[in-house]
């Protein structure tokens, strides 16, 4: 082993001991014999090896080792696109937006969208459309999983809100919680008994959806949860917390039978503000009334 | 003061007292208060008219006065919310008759023809009316009873007295306390055969719509807990509203606290027929106000727990519930989800609710504008103070105003009110002819039969009514009885509205 490569073997060892990096300093106390001629030709081999990053941290620069996988993805790339896929890399499974890399990489937008057509040609990423924004296209690797937060979880189907399996859930959400509502009603055993046994947890309701097999996707608690509340939000159920924490749900009726004004058709008239004693729309010539009559 | 209860008013004015006495009440709503010279003017009637309409709507109490500027002469005022109550009359007639029989749905009636009669001629009146009917058995025993009892429940009260004070020269009028009468029944008897006018007998009684109120409110609290839980909490419900009316203010928005202790003790005396009650009273306590939407709470541990009745939140639930319904029908359940859903976080964000109600965002876009547009939602502009870029975000936040969500669910009310009204005087107005036909037969047969005249007479006369026109007249009556439930179910909806607006927001 020559003494280049001992030198390099030590600082590769100090710098794996400092994940955060390490400056010229550090490497000055750990090894005090060295000159700084030799770490200087030292630490630029390294940097042409690709074993290293280099950043500048006030007036001094950081060494910081490379983790080894991203180093082997990108055979025979060049310069920018390293630079891009590091920056793809970092941004994980949430993705990261065609502009932040322009602003971080300070490529051209041109020379960009080139790098990004290669390394996407090549499989080492792809692009995502993002729910939230449907013109925005995230990147990210190619091996990863989208997050949440990017795909909408189960709910979206390339990018499509799916109502319709949303509406059926619901649905059948409310025809579990009902099994159980009446269970409270005059319960001899007592009403608190009956209450505890209509509520139901939203594992027992992931579990009754699961064994009916209306979902392709597997649901999680937590898109169970999001479709009970929207059954809360229609006033069909009520929820409440356990002590323990977790959260149950109730199918309840609401205080009142429909009241008077929506049982006339008055009430549901697309032109009730039009209405008027005279003129083109009267209640003596309401067609909505005429039916309503027969 | 709106428009909408103008028109309301004045069908319903038409309705039960003619073209006169709507003309007046039209003018009295315009102006507000005013002087007889100056309604004279702008209705141009002739003023002994006019002055008959006022003492009409006076005697309803459909109208009030108060000395004008000099003193001299009086300013007179519609009372459009008493007029509303002329449509809940059958409401006041059914729960006399379900609550005290037949004896007092006829004196109630009897009383809201009559606007205010003394006791003497009230019960002689009704009778003498049902002297022959014998279905009724009303006799004046059972008339006096049921008067008293009445009285005592204050469903009847004594009338206002007009007092004249000292330097006016118009009277006032001032409640007096109702003091249960002693009815002698041999007087009555008596007074029977006597003519009505030589009758001495001067303490006019009057209907106190209030206590009818009352219990339409204990029954929509009831059913509506009921619904809830089960016919058990709604009986605790009951138990609690009787037990509110011996300490609290009848419409306190929060009563004064209940001790459970009377609670339990009202549960045993019904425990034949509850025994679940009376078995889990405490239970039944702690679901009620858990489950109850509010109606219960409990303030205090001290003898077995303290409970007051929240009726000013109750009548908020019940308006929410109210327009929650009215949401659905008019714009589908989706939006009804999204009104919900605002009202749930108080104030939300656009995009928030996207993501909670779980609609597709295009549609959940537009019925959150339909709603807007319907005034069922507002907005409110959150801008950041002016920052140093140029761009300044504003966030828009949507609320739910229910004060004035109910104002509108109330506008909407009265419109319908007044629709239907109008209907059913277009129907009746269309055929006349026919109807006017079907009376006459009709009091030709009674006649006929009255005199015992021989059956093929009779059949001769009835069947002057064509088949077809049978047909027709049977339509007739179908739709004006559908319109006429439809008068009585909108006036349980503004019933509730005006309970909510009882109570200052």
């Amino acid at each position: 082993m020559s003494k280049s490569e001992e030198i390099r073997e030590k600082i590769m060892n100090i710098a794996k001991k400092n994940p955060k990096g390490i400056s010229a300093k550090d490497i000055t106390s750990a090894i005090p014999e060295i000159s700084s001629a030799v770490l200087v030709t030292a630490i630029n081999e390294l940097l042409q090896q690709e074993l290293f990053d280099l950043f500048s941290q006030g007036d001094s620069y950081v060494y910081r080792l490379k983790t080894t996988t991203s180093k082997q993805a990108v055979k025979g790339a060049d310069n920018e696109e390293k630079v891009v896929y590091n920056l793809i890399d970092e941004a994980g499974n949430k993705g990261i937006w065609i502009r932040d890399i322009r602003i971080r990489s300070n490529l051209q937008n041109t020379q960009l969208t080139k790098v990004l057509k290669n390394l996407e040609s090549k499989k080492v990423i792809k692009a995502v459309k993002c729910v939230n924004a449907s013109k925005k296209k995230v990147y990210m690797l190619y091996n990863l999983e989208p997050d949440r937060s990017i795909t909408g979880g189960a709910w979206y189907q390339d990018q499509d809100f799916e109502s319709e399996f949303v509406d059926i859930l619901n649905v059948q959400c409310l025809r579990f919680l009902h099994q159980r509502a009446d269970k409270m009603k005059n319960n001899p055993r007592g009403p608190i008994v009956g209450r505890t046994q209509s509520y139901a947890t939203a594992a027992e309701v992931q579990k009754y959806i699961t064994d009916l097999g209306i979902s392709k996707v597997q649901l999680d608690v937590e898109d169970v949860i999001t479709i009970l509340n929207t059954l809360v939000y229609d006033g069909k159920a009520e929820s409440t917390v356990y002590p323990d924490g977790s959260k149950v749900y109730r199918a309840i009726e609401s205080l009142i039978p429909p009241p008077g004004l929506v049982q006339i058709p008055c009430g549901v008239c697309p032109l009730i503000h039009k209405c008027c004693s005279t003129g083109l729309v009267t209640p003596q010539d309401c067609k909505y009334m005429n039916e309503w009559l027969e | 003061m709106s428009h909408q209860l103008g028109r309301v008013v004045s069908v319903i004015l038409h309705r039960y007292f003619g073209e006169i006495v709507q003309q007046v009440g039209n003018d009295l709503f315009m102006y507000g208060s005013k002087p007889i010279g100056l309604i004279v003017k702008t209705t141009g009637l002739p003023r002994v008219k006019v002055i008959e309409s006022l003492r009409t709507l006076l005697k309803f109490d459909l109208a009030s006065f108060e000395p004008s500027t000099n003193e001299v002469i009086a300013d007179y005022k519609l009372l459009p919310e008493n007029v509303l109550l002329f449509i809940r009359y059958p409401r006041y007639l059914l729960q006399m008759k379900s609550k005290y029989g037949s004896a007092a749905e006829l004196i109630v009636e009897e009383l809201l023809q009559t606007a205010n009669s003394t006791a003497t001629v009230l019960l002689i009146t009704v009778a003498n009316k049902y002297k022959g009917d014998k279905d009724k058995n009303i006799e004046l025993k059972i008339l006096k009873d049921t008067f008293i009892s009445l009285a005592t429940a204050g469903y009847i009260q004594q009338a206002p007295v007009a007092v004249l004070k000292e330097g006016s020269e118009l009277p006032t009028l001032e409640h007096v306390a109702t003091i249960v009468p002693d009815l002698d029944l041999r007087t009555l008897q008596q007074a029977m055969t006597m003519n009505l006018n030589d009758i001495k007998d001067n303490v006019y009684w009057k209907v106190n719509y209030d206590r009818f109120h009352q219990d339409f409110r204990d029954e929509v609290m009831i059913k509506a807990v009921s619904r809830r839980i089960d016919e058990n909490a709604g009986e605790l419900m009951r138990h609690l509203l009787q037990q509110m009316y011996l300490a609290s203010a009848a419409w306190a928005p929060e009563s004064n606290p209940t001790p459970a202790l009377e609670l339990r003790d009202a549960c045993r005396r019904g425990a034949a027929e509850r025994p679940l009650l009376h078995q889990y009273v405490d239970q039944y306590l702690k679901v009620l106000e858990e489950n109850g939407g509010g109606f219960v709470k409990r303030i205090g541990d001290a003898s077995g727990g303290q409970y007051v009745v929240r009726a000013k939140h109750a009548a908020e639930q019940l308006v929410h519930t109210v327009l929650d319904h009215t949401v659905i029908e008019r714009l589908g359940s989706k939006a009804a989800r999204i009104f919900r859903l605002i009202r749930d976080k108080k104030y939300i964000e656009e995009d928030d609710i996207q993501k909670n109600a779980m609609l597709v965002n295009k549609e959940c876009k537009e019925l959150t504008y339909k709603l807007l547009e319907e005034h069922f939602i507002s907005l409110q502009p959150m801008r950041k103070a002016a920052s140093a870029g140029g761009l300044v975000k504003a966030v828009y936040l949507y609320h739910i105003k229910l004060n004035d969500v109910a104002n509108t669910a109330q506008e909407m009310c009265y419109r319908s009110l007044h629709n239907i009204i109008k209907r059913g005087e277009h129907e009746r107005k269309l055929h006349a002819r026919l109807l006017d036909k079907q009376r006459r037969v009709r009091s030709i047969v009674h006649g006929m039969r009255m005199r015992g005249e021989p059956q093929q007479n009779i059949d001769d006369v009835e069947e002057t009514l064509t088949p077809p026109e049978l047909a027709v007249l049977q339509g007739v009556e179908k739709r004006l009885k559908q319109l006429s439930t439809a008068e009585l179910e909108l006036d349980r909806n503004l019933f509730l509205l005006k309970w909510y607006f009882m109570y200052p927001h």
